[in-house]
């Protein structure tokens, strides 16, 4: 969390976060009404394919363009309401998961903080934390969107998962093919940028990954054991993420 | 792409300092999460849409009169199976709906259309600059609010871009009119490649203007334009806030505008 404090304080990731934040918002709004799934809580999200590749990249600087993005998309897309609270918390754990887990989530990752494409590892990794950061947005968004009566949390948290998790399968192609452009010719790579370590190998770290791991296993397959209800569920599993988040 | 809602009046709502549209639409969404009985949620509703009037604006409502409809059908039908009530309306292999299910989907699809309702009588009165100068002055940090802001004004240029783009493909044979959603969704990520690279190269230009100018993120600063809090907006203030606590007291102490208890 360290880092995602510390950037605010560098003029290039605040440019950023702001170009992250209009490429995501500008894709949402376009793509809002073509297939709407619950109207007014989510559609077939084309933007989808962003938020691991902007969360790989631009590490803090994307996880806080997709909160913000993903705002921009509620105000003009007119379906600003208390759930886009949630929206930005979810949006922004599916940009901070990619990279902070990337090198925590050990035995999936290798320990470094690394993009080979060339690597099974990589990919199993990539596909790992796809559904996990897909699923930590939907729990803490299904969550909040039952409470105050906008849409059952048995529904929303599993197509939201779904949706995140098709896009950012989609996504690793995006990812492949502006890598190396963004690295060595752009060098707009969020460690090089903030002049930062982005490995984190301590305990605490791991911990807090394998947390929020198991909060959204918990989140979208609890409900299925008999005697656990979807709301005792949804807020464990949203207090199990966003603490595990916390300790990254 | 139109990135706002704003509608140009002379009102008394579009007059009101934007940190008191900011809270009061605040105060409007929990009001709205006070009450699950759709008699009451009807009532505020009502409330939203006089204001509405009186800020000369209910044809940007009438611009999202679809999704207002969605939304409140789409909660109509859907809540009913997932909420228990006594009074059993029918029942059909394991599902059930009962009338107080049936009340609380009215309910929740009010609740949604005065959600968004609020949501959009803020932005149909204030313009982008106003909202986030008004966030500035509600405590949110200068850089959070300047990459706001820039985002708001980027996202057309970047939308702009994509359209030109996408436009060059389809001159090229690209057929992205396909019935197929997921079809439609693989070929839309080769076309965000060129869109990232192009919004990419203009960080870098964007930030060595950004530096060049003396750009110092925690560096204070003075606004051209600074709102007054006037007694008007007290009086909207204060009129919500006791408005708020009323519904409270109801809802707590009254138990009134319950359909389903244990909810919100």
């Amino acid at each position: 969390m360290q880092h995602a404090l510390l950037m605010w304080k560098n003029t290039r990731m605040i440019v950023l976060t702001a170009v992250c934040a209009a490429i995501y918002a500008a894709t949402l709004i376009a793509f809002k009404t073509v297939v709407p799934i619950i109207p007014g809580v989510t559609e077939v999200r084309v933007a989808g394919v962003f938020p691991m590749t902007f969360g790989f990249l631009f590490g803090p600087a994307g996880a806080w363009g997709l909160a913000i993005g993903n705002v921009i998309g509620d105000i003009f897309g007119g379906t600003l309401s208390p759930v886009s609270i949630a929206g930005f918390i979810g949006n922004f754990l599916m940009g901070y998961l990619p990279y902070t887990l990337w090198s925590t989530l050990i035995p999936v990752s290798n320990g470094t903080y690394a993009w080979d494409a060339k690597s099974v590892r990589n990919w199993l990794t990539y596909i790992v934390i796809a559904f996990i950061s897909g699923a930590a947005a939907a729990v803490v968004i299904g969550a909040f969107a039952d409470a105050i009566g906008m849409v059952p949390y048995s529904i929303i948290s599993k197509i939201i998962t779904i949706n995140n998790f098709i896009g950012s399968l989609i996504g690793i192609l995006l990812l492949i093919a502006v890598f190396d452009v963004t690295k060595n010719q752009l060098r707009l790579f969020w460690p090089e940028v903030m002049d930062v370590s982005a490995a984190n190998t301590g305990m605490k770290a791991s911990l807090g990954a394998w947390l929020v791991a198991a909060g959204c296993i918990l989140g979208v397959f609890g409900g299925f054991v008999p005697g656990l209800s979807w709301t005792v569920v949804s807020w464990l599993a949203t207090c199990l993420v966003i603490g595990g988040s916390l300790l990254l | 792409m139109n990135l706002t809602f704003y509608n140009d009046e002379a009102t008394w709502l579009h007059r009101l300092d934007p940190r008191t549209k900011i809270g009061g639409v605040l105060l409007i969404f929990v009001i709205c999460l006070c009450f699950n009985h759709p008699l009451f949620i009807t009532v505020i509703l009502t409330g939203v849409l006089a204001i509405f009037t009186t800020a000369k604006s209910i044809k940007v409502l009438w611009k999202l009169r679809f999704l207002l409809v969605l939304l409140f059908v789409f909660s109509v039908v859907l809540w009913p199976f997932f909420i228990k009530g006594k009074t059993i309306l029918f029942q059909w292999h394991g599902l059930e709906v009962s009338s107080e299910s049936l009340l609380y989907g009215f309910a929740m699809g009010l609740r949604l259309m005065t959600f968004v309702s609020a949501g959009l009588l803020l932005l149909a009165t204030t313009k982008n600059e106003e909202i986030t100068n008004g966030l500035i002055r509600l405590g949110i940090p200068y850089p959070v609010a300047f990459a706001l802001a820039t985002a708001i004004r980027l996202a057309p240029t970047f939308a702009d871009a994509g359209t030109t783009i996408v436009q060059a493909q389809v001159s090229r044979g690209l057929d992205l009119d396909s019935k197929n959603i997921f079809g439609r969704f693989k070929r839309f990520a080769p076309l965000a490649i060129p869109i990232f690279i192009s919004a990419m190269r203009y960080t870098n230009f964007l930030a060595m203007a950004l530096e060049s100018k003396g750009f110092q993120p925690d560096a204070p600063r003075t606004s051209y334009y600074e709102p007054q809090i006037t007694g008007r907006d007290w009086l909207v203030l204060g009129f919500l806030t006791l408005t708020l606590a009323a519904c409270l007291y109801m809802r707590l102490s009254l138990h009134w505008g319950i359909i389903i208890s244990g909810r919100l």
